[in-house]
């Protein structure tokens, strides 16, 4: 017989502890050093940086980059959701894969793509000049419109799914006791559709809006070299840059950027919960609103801006990796292999970092796998206000922009209770904290799914039928889990091994991660060294999407029948 | 001997009470049903006795041996028990022959023929319940009936101490609940088993049940055969819940005597031969609406007179509404009885 009470106990604080020592003791200490000045408690530090010009040229650059792009991610998301949710256009998966790709690959990644389409000496500079017979610039994706509308490519993603599922959930009855009580179809999408689709729409913004200002790897790919800063290059900037007040700089300017973040996500958690669908409704898959005569060309204009956004960038990143030195024209005698082979095989900086990355993935994505399913169980188990909370506090890190979390990081590893000195602190190890941090809540969530879908009675049955603790998690609950185990050890993966916001701040030499090898091969202008690394990243990717896709079908044909 | 008990068990979640003081006594070999509307505790009574909830206060005895106080807690897979959930709970990654094996495998005291040679006892199962064969399907294969019957055949399989069964047939359709009641009834005979079934379909309890505990806000109503809890009922919400009830307005004068009340008109005198306490307080005596009869109105007679407000044809019978002073009373009546809306009918009590 187990005395049940004590064990719940021992469990609550089993988890209690870590969460808060993990998840919100940096953010203090974040907030703590920003106070901290040479007399004590006060906000110097707070008046000087809110004097610079600066600080507010980065709080004006960053609203309105992130801003703006979550309009241009809005239009897009939008359209596209209701395209694939409503109308009869073929081929929905093949779109819906390509629509959910800029989430997959690192926005850095996305971002030198388009210095190399639409750089001034990209494809598309070059191909303009070559018809005109003079050189033009048509555009320059370097500058503020450049970063606006790479972000706006980058998360339009975000607004398409949340506007997907809504649409999905909107009970076709609804419209069609519109229709039959006389409503022209446009006065349907306008006066129906709209308003039930509009929290999840208005939910994908605020995410979109969000991930704007978290951003660290398209400003500074495209701002940095034009002298343009927004928050999160300043915040790089001042740490980087050192000096005696470096990190207190740093840490007001992280309260700045993690405020107005915060006040997104609020708005955000308010949005979702007036959602007046349904969520657990079943979703209708239906054909809404055939296109009929239209129905071509709408496809057509789909895959062109598909095809432009997404495969244009990335073939023109892939030509200039395979060009024998930069600017070259792309004909077979310029073709060479040397720069893959050379960051594959001579440049011992990359290779450390690809091991490391897959290292710091692997690990990351393992931790994540035991901690975030055990903590989704006990969450699901045992509901309560308090474990509400503590999946709040294991939210914080990711709803936080990278380079707030980074910094913190920093801060509190360095000595994390007074008088003791882990010494992880410029090696791997902190990265791999660092990570664990940020990207607990990925696979909390996607296990979450999982768990709820398979529901208490499968394990009680388990139980009734005689199957002790390792019986049952062996047989049935982890087989019936996995789905969501993998997708959030896919998500942790993936985006461990691509990261680059956090390890920027926290590598060292021996400590890089392949982001920082990218974005120091650009920074030092080794454009086909940058892009060889890339393209490789790319094929990664897309090989683990379609090795994820191949397992799925497996699964869904075994148990969904 | 297979016998449960609860001794003075109350459950309280939070500040909700479950559960108040219930004692409840489960025979070798009885069909128990727990017969309540939603929220009256039936579930959590049942979740008390396979162990996946602990009594807040008292006790709970299967084969004279104490699985839970409020201290302690045998769990579920330690106790024997066999049960059948209502969303059937099968395991969606398991064939049909690997969900109801898996008990042989795990649980405690298998008999070592089933041990020994699981397939045969399987397919014994899978025999009884219908699905002779179907060992290789998948229960997303399955009907809701079949799945039903997978779920049957898993909770039965090692000869459990005892059967649950949590409103096994509230998510199948109609003619099929009729027919998973004989299938039930036939395996209890077989097998002998006691079992406490939770439903809140009167017509399911008093089909198959030895003993009905009609359950309320946590308290045991009324507990007793099917015959004694239709026809004598210890309370209105009883009379109300299990079959339909009119509650008749009079007096009573004694115990065996109900002065019907009349409009306009002396107060009639029924004899009654029960035993209706529980109603003596309100003055009304409960009436089925089957023991009631109507016969066409002459002008003059004594007796109750009544107005046809609405007639439903039931295929067997006639439901009529019939308008009494200010009552409506229900009435069944068999297809011989031919009256039509605003009819004026003479109305028999026969209690």
């Amino acid at each position: 017989m187990a005395a049940a009470p004590k064990l719940k106990e021992a469990a609550t604080w089993l988890v209690l502890v870590p969460v808060a020592f993990f998840f919100v003791y940096p953010l203090l200490k974040l907030l703590l050093l920003s106070v901290k000045t040479d007399e004590g408690i006060g906000w110097g530090t707070f008046a000087e940086m809110l004097a610079d010009a600066r600080t507010w040229t980065a709080v004006v650059n960053s609203l309105s980059a992130a801003g703006i792009s979550t309009l241009i991610s809005l239009a897009i998301g939008v359209s596209l959701a209701w395209l694939c949710a409503y109308t009869d256009i073929r081929w929905k998966g093949a779109i819906h894969v390509c629509a959910l790709l800029p989430l997959l690959i690192p926005s850095y990644v996305m971002t030198l793509a388009w210095t190399q389409m639409a750089g001034p000496a990209g494809v598309l500079n070059r191909a303009a000049s070559w018809l005109v017979g003079t050189p033009v610039e048509l555009w320059n994706v370097y500058g503020l419109d450049g970063i606006i509308v790479v972000m706006g490519l980058s998360h339009y993603p975000l607004v398409y799914m949340l506007t997907l599922s809504v649409l999905y959930r909107i009970p076709k009855e609804l419209e069609w006791a519109a229709r039959s009580s006389g409503a022209h179809s446009r006065t349907v999408f306008w006066q129906v559709t709209l308003p039930l689709a509009l929290p999840g729409i208005a939910g994908g913004g605020l995410l979109a809006f969000i991930s704007g200002l978290d951003n660290f790897g398209i400003p500074a790919f495209l701002g940095i070299p034009e002298g343009i800063a927004v928050l999160s290059t300043l915040i790089y900037e001042q740490v980087i840059g050192f000096g005696p007040s470096a990190f207190a700089r740093a840490s007001v300017l992280s309260i700045l950027l993690g405020m107005i973040a915060l006040a997104g996500t609020g708005l955000q958690w308010l949005l979702l919960r007036k959602s007046r669908v349904d969520q657990t409704s079943a979703e209708d898959r239906s054909v809404r609103r055939p296109l009929g005569k239209r129905k071509s060309w709408v496809e057509a204009a789909v895959w062109l801006f598909l095809v432009v956004t997404s495969f244009l960038p990335l073939l023109s990143m892939a030509s200039t990796a395979f060009i024998k030195a930069y600017g070259l024209p792309f004909i077979s005698e310029n073709l060479t292999l040397k720069h893959f082979l050379f960051v594959l095989r001579d440049h011992a900086g990359t290779r450390e970092a690809i091991s490391n990355s897959l290292m710091l993935a692997s690990l990351a994505g393992a931790l994540c796998l035991v901690v975030g399913t055990l903590f989704a169980y006990w969450r699901i188990q045992r509901p309560s206000p308090l474990g509400k909370a503590m999946e709040g506090a294991v939210s914080l890190p990711y709803a936080l922009p990278g380079m707030v979390i980074g910094l913190a990081m920093i801060l509190t590893w360095i000595e994390p209770i007074p008088g003791w000195q882990p010494g992880v602190y410029g090696t791997v190890w902190l990265i791999l904290i660092a990570y664990v941090t940020r990207f607990l809540i990925l696979q909390v969530k996607s296990s979450t799914v999982s768990i709820m879908q398979v529901g208490r009675e499968v394990e009680e049955a388990a139980r009734i039928s005689g199957g002790r603790f390792w019986t049952r998690w062996s047989r049935i609950l982890l087989p019936l889990y996995a789905p969501g185990m993998l997708t959030g050890l896919f998500l942790v993966f993936l985006t461990a091994f691509t990261e680059l916001t956090i390890s920027s701040l926290l590598w060292s030499s021996g400590a890089q991660t392949i982001g920082v090898v990218i974005f120091g091969f650009e920074q030092a202008g080794s454009t086909t060294l940058s892009t060889a690394l890339s393209t490789m990243i790319v094929a990664v990717i897309l090989l683990l999407l379609a090795a994820g896709g191949l397992w799925k079908r497996y699964w869904q044909r075994r148990v969904e029948g | 001997m297979n016998d449960a008990m609860v001794v003075g068990v109350s459950k309280r979640f939070g500040e909700v009470h479950a559960l108040h003081q219930i004692d409840l006594q489960i025979k070798s070999g009885e069909f128990v049903a727990l017969l309540g509307p939603s929220g009256c505790g039936k579930t959590t009574l049942l979740r008390l006795l396979a162990g996946f909830e602990s009594p807040s206060s008292g006790e709970i005895w299967l084969n004279h041996e104490r699985v839970a106080d409020k201290n302690q807690l045998k769990p579920p897979e330690q106790r024997r028990i066999g049960m059948v959930f209502q969303s059937f709970a099968l395991w969606p990654h398991l064939t049909v022959y690997e969900n109801v094996a898996f008990p042989l495998r795990h649980q405690q005291n298998v008999p070592e023929v089933y041990k020994n040679n699981p397939g045969a006892r399987v397919a014994e199962m899978l025999e009884m319940v219908g699905l002779g064969g179907m060992e290789k399907r998948y229960p997303s294969q399955l009907s809701g009936g079949q799945k039903q019957r997978v779920a049957l055949a898993r909770a039965i399989v090692f000869n459990p101490t005892l059967l649950l069964m949590d409103e096994p047939l509230s998510s199948l359709d109609a003619e099929l609940r009729i027919q998973m009641r004989k299938e039930i009834q036939h395996i209890h005979r077989e097998l002998g088993t006691s079992i406490v079934y939770v439903t809140h379909d009167q017509s399911e309890a008093l089909a198959m049940a030895d003993k009905i505990v009609v359950m309320r806000g946590g308290r045991v109503e009324q507990a007793g055969t099917p015959h004694e809890i239709y026809y004598s009922p210890q309370s209105p919400f009883v009379a109300k819940f299990v079959g339909r009830a009119n509650f008749v307005k009079g007096q009573w004068a004694d115990p065996h005597t109900f002065l019907l009340e009349r409009d306009g008109q002396a107060s009639l005198p029924l004899r009654v031969s029960q035993d209706f306490a529980p109603f003596h307080a309100d003055q009304v005596l409960p009436v089925r609406p089957d023991q009631i009869k109507l016969h066409p109105w002459n002008e003059g007679a004594d007796g109750v007179r009544g107005r046809v407000q609405h007639v439903q044809f039931q295929g067997r019978e006639l439901l009529y509404s019939i308008q009494i002073g200010k009552e409506e009373w229900e009435v069944a009546s068999d297809i011989g009885t031919s009256f039509s809306y605003g009819d004026q009918v003479a109305v028999e009590i026969l209690v």
